[in-house]
């Protein structure tokens, strides 16, 4: 379980300009649908983008908070 | 088992199976939704995948981790190459990139596109 505030942070501290939005999937607050979006992400590869989000969740991810987590990471002009 | 035990399983198994899914559970009874979407999703294209269950491997998942770079399950690779998970491929789906890398891969056009799974 997780607020949308404490992931929000953790994803800024790798990717400052992240715009964040998180869909809840189960209502348990650790299933989640997270769109990233940060100009970082331009001309970087989906797996890389992918990793860089996984890397600044990694603790989440490991302690339990975060179950299952469904991504979508979009640089600044993209659409999903 | 060893690390280099590990490792020459992994590599048997990638090299075993053009598409090839670590996961958790099994292609008959997956046991985590994310698996089971990566199944359908493969089921979608109509060329065989295999599904390789880690669930309670906890030595392979570290190494695989550890090897892809990649903390989750499930974990796609194609020919060889690793691909992360559909929120990697279904983009890829969409552009047509997949259905090349998987004609390319497998060297021929899929059969039949089954529309309905079976399971």
């Amino acid at each position: 379980m997780i607020d949308d505030e404490t992931l929000a942070t953790l994803i800024r501290v790798r990717l400052p300009d992240a715009r964040i939005s998180v869909r809840d999937l189960t209502g348990t607050r650790d299933h989640l649908d997270v769109t990233v979006r940060s100009q970082t992400f331009a001309g970087m590869p989906l797996l890389d983008r992918h990793r860089a989000v996984y890397a600044a969740l990694r603790e989440a991810l490991d302690d339990g908070r975060i179950h299952a987590l469904q991504l979508t990471t979009l640089a600044e002009e993209e659409t999903p | 088992m060893t690390d280099e035990e590990l490792k020459a399983e992994i590599e048997r198994e990638i090299a075993a199976h053009t598409i090839l899914i670590y996961g958790k559970g099994t292609k008959e009874q997956p046991r985590c939704g994310f698996t089971l979407e990566t199944i359908e999703f493969f089921e979608r294209f109509g060329y065989p995948f295999e599904v390789i269950d880690v669930l309670e491997n906890m030595p392979k998942r570290e190494y695989l981790s550890h090897m892809t770079d990649w903390p989750t399950l499930p974990k796609v690779f194609i020919a060889g190459r690793f691909y992360g998970d559909t929120d990697v491929l279904e983009p890829m789906a969409q552009s047509g990139e997949l259905a090349r890398i998987l004609r390319d891969a497998f060297g021929y056009e899929p059969e039949s596109k089954p529309t309905i799974s079976l399971r």
